[in-house]
């Protein structure tokens, strides 16, 4: 709660440009935590097609919207990349496994 | 000779703990009294359950039987299994009022994604238990007036189930055939309506083939002879825009699990006005306003209700991605093979269903063969059988056909390479099945399997 309060705050004020590349970058690097494949890749896309698609943003307001709203996501991937690796399977999927030998 | 598998495998078991030193979560002395299930062997070059070798976790494509929970969604429900565990029943303390609250907005975020109130939104255990709702209770209810039903032959096993239930009370069902593309006919519909006819299923979306039923025509022609109108929605919400005005459904089945929600819970749509009735099948504490009694799971409904709110948001985004990993799909599979049928409407149906037979194999082999794939032939809960599809053979599709079906579903964290991957899969495997087919090599050298007369055995 406390949190999202403090962003609201900060948020407030546009964000600044280095704020703003900053979260993007944090984003990216939360996604990589994730030890699912699916998930993983997921939230890599998910994060590069959302800062795409508000890049032309000018409006003041709905820059700091989406600011705001990528920091609450940043939370919560934070949270969940912990959460997932806590529960991380034994066995990798598939698709992470590239060197192995196929034998069909 | 069974006692003495159980045994041998018990012991096995037993060496494979003991080799292993795995850490096995909060076991008892119980666990020593009942053979524990068979756990998974795994070597490091991969995993072995039910006498198959797999390298690793097969890429998932059965969106349609479940998908994954969104991390999202188990961010909102993971404080209700930790302190946040009150009953939202209870009005006396805190512990109450802050599940009520959660529930209640769980509650709006449902009602919001198919456009009804909130006040109209029930939860229940699943998308199962509000159609047995809506089919046995409104007749149940209306049983001194209304003795009829209609439904279509391509409906979910639990809806024609319930059917059958009423049929031996002594209620009579009209199954309406569907046609090729898997779409009910209007006139149909509209010439089976009868004076006495208390409700008409449709389900939105197939589980099988993915069509999507003209859900407006059918609730036109509901209202003109006003005849109440219920669809199960499981395979819809979320992914088509759901508008309960414009269907003018009068009892809508959603469920959790296939929106990236958790499994164990979903919601039953009840129109206030005008207003349908239902005789409840749970009596208790009359809770969800005695329709649905037993205490309603907190952090089930939070997750099902932040699930239809992601669901809300990412519609637009999921949409354009599933559509094109669909057509990479289907292209990738078409450009290599040939005798490749879509079941269903090409144009009337959700993309992230891809329901196809290859021609001239046999279907339980090939999905043997995707053992890295996890695809279905049909719906889950029919995936024990043999049998081929009786959605499938309400279309009128062969037998043969019908037989080599596979529904490949997409979901929203699917990737593209998962589905370039599926599709070198499926074409290797195909292949090979068809180069061991004799039949395959007939229709190669122009004989028309059809006209063949085979002796009898």
């Amino acid at each position: 709660m406390a949190s999202s309060a403090a962003a609201a705050a900060a948020a407030a004020s546009a964000p600044t440009r280095t704020e703003v590349l900053a979260l993007f970058r944090s984003l990216l690097r939360t996604a990589r935590r994730f030890s699912d494949y699916n998930i993983r890749e997921y939230a890599k896309r998910r994060t590069i097609d959302a800062f795409r698609h508000n890049q032309n943003l000018s409006d003041l307001s709905s820059v700091s919207t989406a600011y705001c709203d990528g920091m609450s996501q940043l939370k919560i991937a934070q949270r969940q990349a912990l959460v997932y690796q806590l529960y991380a399977p034994n066995i990798k999927n598939v698709m992470e496994i590239k060197t192995a030998p196929r034998n069909h | 000779m069974a006692s003495k598998l159980l045994a041998s495998n018990f012991r096995q078991t037993l060496t494979r703990i003991a080799t292993s030193c795995q850490l096995r979560p909060l076991s008892t002395a119980a666990a020593t009294a009942e053979a524990p299930p068979p756990e998974p062997y795994q070597d490091p070059n991969g995993i072995s359950m039910k006498g198959v070798k797999i390298l690793g976790r097969p890429l998932y494509l059965d969106m349609q039987a479940t998908s994954p929970v969104d991390p999202r969604v188990l961010d909102a429900m993971l404080p209700f299994y930790m302190s946040r565990y009150g009953n939202p029943h209870s009005r006396t303390h805190m512990y109450g009022w802050e599940s009520d609250q959660a529930v209640e907005t769980a509650r709006s975020q449902v009602a919001s994604l198919v456009g009804a109130s909130p006040k109209e939104i029930v939860f229940t255990s699943g998308a199962t238990e509000s159609n047995n709702i809506s089919v046995k209770g409104v007749m149940h209810f209306y049983k001194e007036k209304k003795r009829h039903v209609i439904t279509t032959q391509t409906e979910h096993k639990c809806v024609l189930d319930s059917c059958r239930h009423l049929q031996q009370e002594g209620f009579e069902i009209t199954y309406l055939p569907v046609g090729s593309d898997g779409l009910v006919d209007l006139e149909k519909l509209r010439s089976a309506i009868r004076p006495d006819t208390g409700l008409v299923s449709i389900m939105a979306v197939n589980n099988e083939i993915g069509v999507i039923q003209p859900m407006e025509e059918i609730g036109r022609i509901c209202k003109e002879f006003n005849v109440p109108f219920h669809t199960d929605a499981a395979q819809a919400l979320g992914k088509i825009p759901i508008d309960v005005g414009k269907w003018n459904v009068s009892l809508m089945s959603l469920s959790g699990h296939k929106i990236y929600g958790p499994k164990g819970v979903g919601a039953l749509y009840m129109r206030r006005r005008p207003r349908i009735r239902v005789e409840p099948q749970m009596n208790g504490g009359g809770q969800e306003r005695g329709i649905r009694s037993g205490t309603v799971p907190t952090p089930l409904v939070v997750g099902m209700g932040a699930a239809c709110e992601l669901a809300k948001r990412e519609m637009e985004y999921d949409e354009k991605r599933i559509t094109a990993l669909q057509e990479r799909l289907l292209n990738g599979i078409k450009a290599k093979l040939d005798g490749v049928v879509i079941n269903g409407s090409i144009e009337r149906r959700y993309a992230g269903n891809l329901n196809l037979s290859f021609a001239y194999v046999e279907g339980e082999s090939l999905l043997m063969g995707l053992k890295e794939v996890a695809v279905s032939s049909g719906s889950a809960c029919t995936s024990a059988s043999l049998e081929p599809s009786y959605v499938l053979r309400a279309l009128g599709v062969d037998e043969d056909m019908a037989h080599t079906s596979i529904r490949f579903g997409i979901g929203r964290f699917t990737t593209e390479a998962e589905i370039d991957r599926a599709v070198e899969l499926t074409v290797q495997q195909v292949e090979k099945l068809r180069e061991m087919s004799p039949l395959y090599e007939m229709v190669k050298e122009g004989i028309n399997i059809k006209d063949i007369q085979w002796s009898q055995h």
